[in-house]
């Protein structure tokens, strides 16, 4: 009986434990009686660094190569072959790491924390794709991305979403942005890789969130083109205001534009500007400077608002960092001594410190943080300055062209275009 | 150039072989999401099976079949982890691929299909109309970042920042804060203020340095305790008088009578001097103007909750009021024979009070409060239950409380820092104990003395000495390990606490004796009798010991090898108490008045 039910059990147990997956705790080591030693857990060695220049030096060659393909070459298919391969090698074979996305955080953080070393790869991925974007628009984008090659993959249906959606969803990238740099200054958290999306993928290893985040943002691609790239990227920002004041950009006719308005729904993001030829009241000298002078008043303003804005923030936003969290859970347990103590707590308690120590160590971050996040609210105050003063420019362009900011020179209107090139 | 052009059979083919693909991950996609929701619920490592199994082997710890059962259900149950383990790995893989095989199939078909450009029906929107609506939403989202940030800052109002002004934390200050300095009682300090200005000077310092914890630069301006800094018979101020006439009024700058009696010793933080006084009924705290004498508040210090309706049982030579207040230059400390304890700001206003617990203390509680960084130390030493206790200075809450097994203490605690960190030294019978003051922890003990202790430990160079009657004067080094020196019987005292410097310890005595001994070897240099009871401790300040002793003469001599008087000035009063020192002044408390001294 007592063997019977023993059996019974294990039978229990074995078909219970079938149904579990994701099991994220792991067994004690076992005693091994038989005088088996189990062998050291040992570390992968770093990265050698001659890789990390090789990877620099790819970068350099891909970008020259989507360049001359946009610009020259104007071949969508080779476009998309290339944004396979760097899919492949930046994507999964580097696993998304370092990407010049997250090197932001890198360049920030050495650029306010004089103890940090910035690692010359990181600067170098950073600084490259924008010097290509000052001279050829934005090919990073279009090809040599990993990120924006896999959302590029699944836009079978892409169609658009309007101007007030796109007005509204276009301002998360610059929050997003300012946000990254004030946690990577403030020494604080690299956001950006933190919650970066498709790095699960490329490693086939991320929490069941970032997976679901990242398949949500997958699954809406289908239908709005390149979301991540085009709502959330902050560095698509800097490739943005670079992307404006490039030498040269990818046209959609090699020549002289027809109007034959074919072109016209060939871009999944909403990058092509109509032409302009009408004219309005607003191209009325005075009116115009009448309305400059009125917003040069109007962008202080909203500066100044942005700053108190962000300063009436600066303790949320620090409530991330570890010390800060700490003296929140200080302060907590001693107006509420029963609650339960977290270990936070506990290893405070058997540090020695006391709670001063604890609140002068918060108060020393709180004091960057009220800094940083002046300096943010100041910044997206000035942002939506120049974002309504934009819109108050005279603008006179007969053609259909691609926006020089927010074109991805992903090559697709060019098939549309019956213009051909020139002898 | 001929581009391939596939049929429709092939592109229907692989329509249908990506509609295969994207059901198998569909499917796929579900049972994953089913067996995360399980995982949630159950946690495989604490097996109701498991756990009753290892109960039966903790009560029959000899059943070698129950210990083979749980081996084979411990081996299943880790064949089952694995085994999930594959199962999520290679789901991953086989819900990539067939991702995969999705997506190369609709690329595929997009591809090969031809997809003719057509002119949009509708006309082109106005570009003006556009931009205007662009504009317009850019504007609404703005108000309503604004709208949202300010109701984000409403909801998650933090603590930390009212916490921190209440505190008087400046972050930006915080940051140029100097690190503990080492305590050197021998060293003339280069940060010490000089000339007629020093007052000026020192309350221009109070009023822009009032952070939560005093700067070291703070405590060494100031004498914030019984004996100074640290409580250890020293401070840091020069060009101090060494003579002076009661009975003429000679350098006698203001006295001032004192309402109410008491054994405690004068405070001085700032231009205001602090002392309490006590009787049968009342319990008091006073502030005294540095400059002219005058008072400048008395606050009663009464109705604490748990405070004893009757007053306690002590000696004529204790009173109601002997422990000396303490100070850190943004509250005053208090406690009285009754475990009153009281902190004042500096307006006299109090800020928060508690009974510790009448005392059992048949000659009447008589330890001196210390105050380290932001906390108010007290050493509690009573007839059992007697502890060391740390109360936060700004909210009164005990931060550490650490029962101490000894007998009943008189003596002050003292803290010194030894170098390599902060300790605070406490003697009562049968030990002198070196404690952590930011967390109560002992750090070492030393069994060295006996009796019914008295006189506080001294501090210097790394050794601790301890005193008292009928037991002896022992050197401790301090640290762990530790060890004991050398002792000497000869002469003890049983009030009047001992001094010292990095080459010689002083030793009173009540009936009127000082003693110099080397303080390494415990060699003997010279003993000088003065004829009078001392129950004052003496003091190293300004390259001098002063010596006041009960019929108020000041014995005022050179801390070296051989005895050399300097000058016995006379107070014209009795005097029981130590003396405070500020820059250029001493002040004393007498029996009845409180004198400032000045040239």
């Amino acid at each position: 009986m007592k063997k019977t039910l023993t059996l019974l059990i294990l039978i229990c147990l074995n078909l219970f434990f079938s149904w579990n997956a994701f099991s994220i705790q792991r067994f004690p080591k076992p005693e091994f009686e038989s005088g088996y030693t189990q062998p050291d857990t040992l570390m992968p060695s770093a990265r050698a660094e001659i890789l990390a220049y090789m990877d620099v030096a790819v970068l350099i060659l891909a970008l020259s190569f989507i360049s001359w393909l946009v610009l020259k070459k104007r071949s969508r298919k080779g476009v998309f072959w290339t944004s396979m391969f760097s899919l492949i090698y930046f994507g999964f074979y580097r696993e998304g790491c370092v990407c010049s996305i997250g090197a932001i955080q890198n360049v920030s953080l050495a650029l306010f924390d004089s103890s940090y070393t910035l690692p010359v790869t990181a600067l170098a991925f950073f600084a490259i794709p924008l010097i290509f974007t000052l001279f050829v628009g934005r090919t990073f984008c279009a090809g040599i991305c990993p990120f924006g090659a896999m959302q590029d993959l699944v836009a079978f249906k892409p169609m658009s979403i309007g101007v007030r959606l796109n007005a509204i969803l276009g301002l998360l990238p610059y929050l997003y942005l300012a946000l990254s740099i004030l946690y990577a200054a403030t020494g604080t958290d690299f956001i950006i890789c933190r919650y970066d999306p498709f790095v699960g993928i490329f490693r086939m290893n991320a929490s069941f969130g970032m997976f679901v985040f990242a398949g949500g943002l997958l699954i809406s691609g289908i239908f709005i083109a390149r979301p991540y790239c085009r709502f959330l990227c902050p560095y698509g920002v800097l490739l943005n205001w670079f992307s404006r004041y490039s030498r040269r950009h990818m046209t959609i006719t090699p020549a002289h534009c027809i109007q034959c308005r074919l072109c016209e729904g060939s871009c999944p993001y909403d990058a092509i500007e109509i032409p302009v030829t009408e004219t309005k009241n607003h191209d009325n000298t005075k009116q115009r400077l009448k309305r400059l002078i009125m917003m040069s008043f109007i962008i202080p303003l909203l500066m100044v608002v942005g700053g108190y804005t962000g300063y009436l923030l600066h303790e949320t936003l620090a409530g991330v960092h570890s010390k800060v969290r700490l003296a929140n859970q200080v302060i907590n347990t001693e107006v509420s001594p029963l609650k339960a103590e977290t270990f936070e707590i506990q290893a405070y308690k058997s540090s020695g410190k006391t709670q001063a120590q604890v609140l002068k160590e918060a108060g020393i971050v709180l004091s960057k943080f009220k800094k940083g996040s002046i300096i943010l609210g100041g910044f997206i105050g000035l942002l939506f300055g120049l974002l309504i003063a934009g819109k108050l420019l005279k603008r006179h362009n007969p053609d259909y062209i691609p926006h020089k900011g927010r074109c991805f020179s992903c090559a697709r209107c060019i098939d549309y275009c019956p213009v051909k090139a020139e002898n | 150039m001929e581009i391939f052009r596939p049929s429709e059979k092939t592109i229907r083919i692989l329509q249908q072989l990506a509609l295969a693909a994207g059901l198998f991950a569909f499917i796929l996609c579900i049972l994953i999401l089913v067996n995360f929701y399980q995982l949630k619920r159950v946690d495989p490592l604490n097996s109701p099976a498991m756990k009753v199994m290892i109960e039966r082997l903790n009560n029959h710890p000899e059943d070698e079949q129950l210990k083979q059962e749980i081996r084979e259900l411990d081996l299943l149950a880790r064949k089952a982890f694995f085994a999930n383990r594959w199962q999520i790995k290679t789901g991953g893989y086989l819900l990539a691929f067939s991702l995969l095989i999705v997506v190369i199939s609709l690329k595929t078909i997009e591809l090969w299909r031809i997809k003719h450009p057509e002119i949009p029906m509708s006309k082109p929107g106005s570009f003006w109309d556009q931009r205007m609506l662009n504009m317009r939403w850019v504007t609404y989202s703005g108000i309503g970042l604004i709208a949202i940030s300010f109701l984000v800052a409403y909801l998650s109002h933090q603590q930390l920042g009212e916490q921190m002004d209440r505190m008087g934390l400046k972050p930006a200050q915080l940051a140029e804060e100097q690190p503990f300095q080492q305590l050197n009682t021998s060293a003339s300090d280069s940060n010490l203020l000089t000339g007629k200005d020093s007052l000026a000077a020192a309350d221009s310092l109070v009023s822009e340095a009032q952070g939560a914890i005093p700067t070291q630069k703070e405590i060494n301006e100031n004498f914030p305790a019984f004996r100074g800094i640290g409580g250890n018979g020293t401070s840091f101020h020069k060009n101090i008088p060494t003579k002076w006439d009661g009975k003429s009024g000679k350098n006698i700058k203001w006295k001032t009578a004192i309402p109410l009696p008491g054994f405690n010793s004068p405070v001085i933080w700032g231009n205001k001097v602090f002392l309490t006084g006590a009787n049968t009924t009342k319990k008091e705290v006073y502030c005294f103007d540095l400059e002219n004498g005058k008072i400048l508040w008395i606050t009663p210090i009464a109705n604490i909750p748990g405070s004893p309706a009757g007053a306690p049982k002590v000696n004529g030579e204790t009173g109601y009021s002997a422990p000396t207040v303490a100070t850190d230059g943004r509250r005053v400390y208090a406690i009285f024979a009754n475990g009153d304890l009281a902190a004042l700001d500096m307006d006299g206003k109090v800020v928060w009070s508690k009974n510790l617990g009448q005392p059992k203390n048949h000659y009447g509680h008589s330890s001196s409060l210390l105050v380290y960084q932001d906390l108010l130390l007290v050493q509690y030493d009573q007839s059992g239950n007697g502890a060391v206790m740390a109360f936060n200075s700004l909210t009164g809450k005990q931060a550490w409380k650490t029962a101490r097994d000894v007998k009943i203490s008189w003596a002050s605690p003292i803290l010194v820092n030894t170098g390599s960190r902060m300790e605070l030294i406490l003697l009562a019978e049968p030990y002198m104990i070196s404690y952590n003051p930011s967390n109560g922890k002992e750090l070492w003990r030393v069994d060295c003395i006996s009796g019914e202790v008295g006189p506080s430990a001294a501090y210097a160079d790394g050794i601790a000495f301890s005193v008292n009657d009928y037991s002896k004067l022992a050197a401790v080094k301090v640290g762990t390990p530790n060890s004991i020196l050398w002792e000497n019987d000869e002469y003890l005292s049983d009030i009047p606490s001992p001094v010292a410097n990095s080459k010689y310890v002083f030793l009173p005595t009540s009936y009127g004796m000082m003693v110099c001994y080397d303080a390494k070897t415990g060699n003997k240099y010279w003993e000088k009798d003065f004829g009078t009871p001392t129950y004052s401790s003496p003091m190293l300040v300004d390259g001098k010991v002063f010596q006041l002793d009960k019929k108020g003469v000041m014995h005022i001599f050179s801390p070296d090898k051989a005895y050399q008087s300097i000058s016995e000035p006379q107070l014209g009063e009795g005097s029981v108490c130590t003396p405070a020192f500020s820059e250029g002044r001493i002040i004393i408390r007498g029996d009845k008045h409180l004198y400032c001294i000045s040239n």
